[in-house]
């Protein structure tokens, strides 16, 4: 049990670090220089964004379709994840975007509709904290969690659609990456590092998620005996009675 | 249970319409992020009266001047020397990464055939290559 659950943590810390050595390694850009080093944390945080509501969305699903309480808990996990490299995203483009473009903030397709989907996961994880019932709970957030992913879809192809500051995709685009390829491998590098520092939060959130509900399903049912139980009431000593 | 589904769909129904007025609604107009040099040209007359717009294009390669007054140079769609060309006065502070053959997007209005420009961002485009010459350095 115990080597199991840690031996993933373990193979993240090496990927991250991995991936954090090929980041420093890659050759600087030709017109940005240094800067395009934050790339290599800006793009991973964008990704799992979009894979942390994508797993909000298949829970949310499958909690529709079988109404299993595991479900719930994946989606929430999931989502406070995704809402935490969303935020990542978006102050790390501002970083970048403050030499590169010549400002933190622009009212960019990208830039709007990317904010707009931070701001809505922060309602979904408002949304859990309204009631208090956990099938109304899972009920409601099941729905938003599956209307909300539609978002995602959104931000990724907003620069494609529209035209933007911000630059249109160059892996996912086809035909050869228009990218260096040391750049690239670093770029992959620290895609999978980060995949797997999903993996281990997603995990240790589910496992947190089900001991709390484990407790408050305990008190609910008042199954954890009285308070007065481990009390023995006085007796006299060889009273014979 | 009754009154959760009427909420959720008339929720859906918002969320529908949203969608359909964004997608389809004349809204398109007002998202565009810049006007490209022949756009800029053709609407001009709309744009006579000192109203502010965001152009965008590239540099043209050789055509950057500083003068007194500002850098000037012009601004093309593409690559292709037949595109439109806009001449450009911008007055502002070049950003960091200006250089000719970079795409840029300017604020600013028109002031007859000039575009006059106080702000500028630069729009670095989805290509990343390592330097090619790493020796000059000191340039």
């Amino acid at each position: 049990m115990m080597p199991r659950s840690a031996r993933l943590p373990v193979v993240a810390g090496v990927a991250v670090a991995a991936g954090l050595a090929g980041a420093m390694l890659a050759p600087p850009d030709r017109l940005q220089g240094e800067l395009v080093r934050l790339m290599y944390v800006h793009v991973p945080a964008a990704w799992l964004a979009f894979l942390s509501f994508g797993v909000t969305f298949v829970a949310s699903v499958a909690w529709l379709w079988r109404r299993r309480p595991g479900a719930d808990r994946i989606a929430a996990a999931s989502a406070e994840i995704g809402v935490f490299f969303t935020g990542l995203a978006i102050a790390l483009g501002s970083i970048w975007g403050k030499p590169t473009w010549g400002v933190w903030w622009t009212w960019d397709p990208r830039l709007v509709t990317t904010a707009l989907m931070f701001f809505v996961y922060l309602g979904y994880l408002a949304l859990r904290r309204a009631t208090v019932d956990p099938l109304s709970r899972a009920r409601r957030s099941a729905v938003f969690g599956v209307v909300a992913f539609v978002q995602v879809p959104i931000v990724h192809l907003s620069v494609l659609w529209w035209r933007t500051l911000h630059q249109p995709p160059t892996v996912l685009q086809p035909g050869d990456p228009t990218i260096d390829h040391s750049m690239l491998a670093a770029l992959l590098g620290n895609l999978a590092a980060f995949t797997l520092v999903f993996a281990v939060l997603l995990r240790e959130r589910i496992r947190l998620a089900a001991d709390e509900d484990a407790a408050d399903a305990a008190q609910h049912t008042g199954d954890r005996g009285l308070a007065g139980d481990a009390v023995a009431a006085p007796r006299m000593e060889d009273s014979g009675v | 249970m009754r009154r959760y589904r009427l909420l959720l769909v008339a929720g859906l129904g918002v969320a529908a319409m949203l969608l359909g007025l964004l997608f389809f609604g004349n809204l398109n107009r007002n998202l565009v992020y810049f006007l490209t040099p022949a756009e800029a040209i053709a609407q001009r007359a709309e744009f006579s009266d000192g109203r502010r717009l965001q152009l965008g294009g590239l540099v043209e390669p050789g055509s950057v001047a500083r003068t007194a007054d500002g850098l000037r140079f012009t601004v093309a769609a593409g690559a292709t020397p037949s595109s439109a060309t806009v001449s450009v006065l911008h007055t502002g502070t070049p950003a960091q990464l200006f250089r000719s053959g970079i795409g840029v997007v300017l604020e600013g209005s028109w002031r007859g055939d000039v575009f006059v420009s106080d702000t500028m961002l630069v729009k670095h485009d989805e290509n990343y290559r390592a330097p090619e010459e790493p020796a000059e350095a000191g340039a």
